[in-house]
């Protein structure tokens, strides 16, 4: 009997621990579609906050994480800009977000003179980028007006923009200020990782 | 007379020491630029197509890399690609696959890979639609690089890696399949015993 017991305690704490792994590695980096966010402030380049609730449009908010160096993004930053300006009209406002350990404050501020037309955020220690877990630039993210996340991934198929074929995230927003639902709510960016700082184990 | 002896064991002692250090330094020059030398490598171009044939293992199994040169830790990492291309050479198969844009086929990728001394099969993807591909390769590719991916000789996924590999534990998967893969072999290459056979043998 004493050693039926000491079997079926060892069982238990066996499966409790690969139950408890399993959750965890699901949970970490990870933000499903439908997932809602709370309001979050960060500060912009030149130290101001802000918080999403102030810089959402009507129709939501649309995040877009982004990087100094990152080749895809500059090859982006047209298209970027051109659906920031003609989505701004109908509602949607642009955050841009950086989170690479590797670009400082500095480089950021000198970046984005004159480049976009939108608010962005500096992601410090990568806690945004760990909390929606974003490793791309550029990579995005679509919050509708309560803040629940409605699209995430690629602006479009092609990082060129010769051959775009998908605008993934052009037919999300159309999809949604037409009132269906939104067919692909969930694409692979294409990009640079984003360079997180190192945690300490705990 | 004796003098004579000793100059002439002086010179003969000269000469063999000069005609060492011409044959010496003829020599060092030599394997010093064979060592220089090494020849660029050649950027094969593949689509959305020619990469499916490309990624199906040929009795070996197969390790790819996908990187680009404006990629950092791409470019981190591949020493240790090169170094693990060395020590499996002929066992398995390894190709890395650049996805930067087709105008650096001849220049960016193939000058990186000469300075990194890689002899790997090197491609270079061109695709209207990368976000395809990505899907298409592995559900564990989010889209970002480095990812390295590696099959087993019947074409399963043994390991996949999004950002810089682990050293170990892609080895350690290395040599499992290699295990296997030799154990396999060994089982098909013994003959079941024939006891008529045995018994002939035996007479």
């Amino acid at each position: 009997m004493k050693r039926k017991s000491i079997l079926f305690v060892a069982l238990l704490a066996v499966v409790t621990f690969f139950a408890s792994t399993n959750i965890s590695s699901a949970e970490e980096g990870t933000f499903p579609i439908g997932s809602k966010l709370d309001n979050v402030t960060m500060p912009d380049p030149m130290g101001k906050d802000y918080s999403l609730n102030d810089l959402k449009g009507k129709n939501g908010s649309l995040i877009v994480f982004l990087s100094v160096q990152c080749p895809v993004v500059k090859q982006y930053d047209d298209r970027i800009n051109e659906i920031a300006n003609a989505y701004k009209e109908k509602g949607i406002n642009f955050i841009g977000v950086y989170s690479n350990r590797t670009e400082p404050v500095d480089a950021v501020r000198e970046h984005i003179k004159n480049l976009y037309k939108f608010p962005v955020w500096i992601d410090k220690n990568n806690v945004f980028a760990d909390k929606l877990g974003a490793t791309r630039t550029p990579e995005v993210y679509y919050f509708n007006n309560n803040n629940i996340l409605d699209y995430h991934g690629a602006i479009d198929n092609d990082r060129s923009g010769t051959n775009i074929t998908k605008p993934f995230l052009k037919n999300a927003f159309n999809e949604k200020l037409a009132g269906k639902e939104i067919t692909e709510k969930e694409t692979r960016a294409f990009g640079c990782t984003i360079k997180r700082i190192k945690k300490e184990k705990m | 007379m004796k003098k004579v002896f000793k100059v002439f064991i002086t010179l003969a002692i000269l000469s063999v020491s000069l005609t060492t250090n011409l044959f010496a330094q003829k020599t060092n020059s030599t394997s010093s630029k064979a060592s220089t030398v090494f020849i660029t490598p050649k950027v094969t171009k593949v689509d959305e197509i020619t990469i499916k044939e490309i990624l199906k293992p040929k009795g070996k199994p197969l390790l790819v890399n996908f990187w680009a040169t404006w990629c950092v830790p791409c470019r981190e990492e591949f020493p240790e690609l090169v170094e693990i291309d060395k020590e499996y050479k002929g066992k398995i198969d390894f190709i890395t696959i650049s996805l930067d844009d087709l105008a650096e086929i001849n220049r960016d990728v193939p000058k990186f890979l000469k300075e990194m001394k890689a002899t790997m099969p090197a491609y270079l993807l061109r695709t209207n639609d990368e976000n395809a591909v990505i899907s298409s390769i592995s559900k564990d590719w989010q889209g970002g690089l480095p990812f390295t991916i590696l099959y087993a000789e019947n074409g399963d996924v043994a390991h996949t890696r999004q950002g810089i590999i682990k050293v170990d534990i892609v080895k350690n998967k290395l040599n499992s399949l290699l295990k296997a893969g030799t154990a396999k072999k060994n089982t098909t290459i013994k003959k079941p015993c024939d006891p008529k056979k045995d018994i002939k043998i035996k007479n």
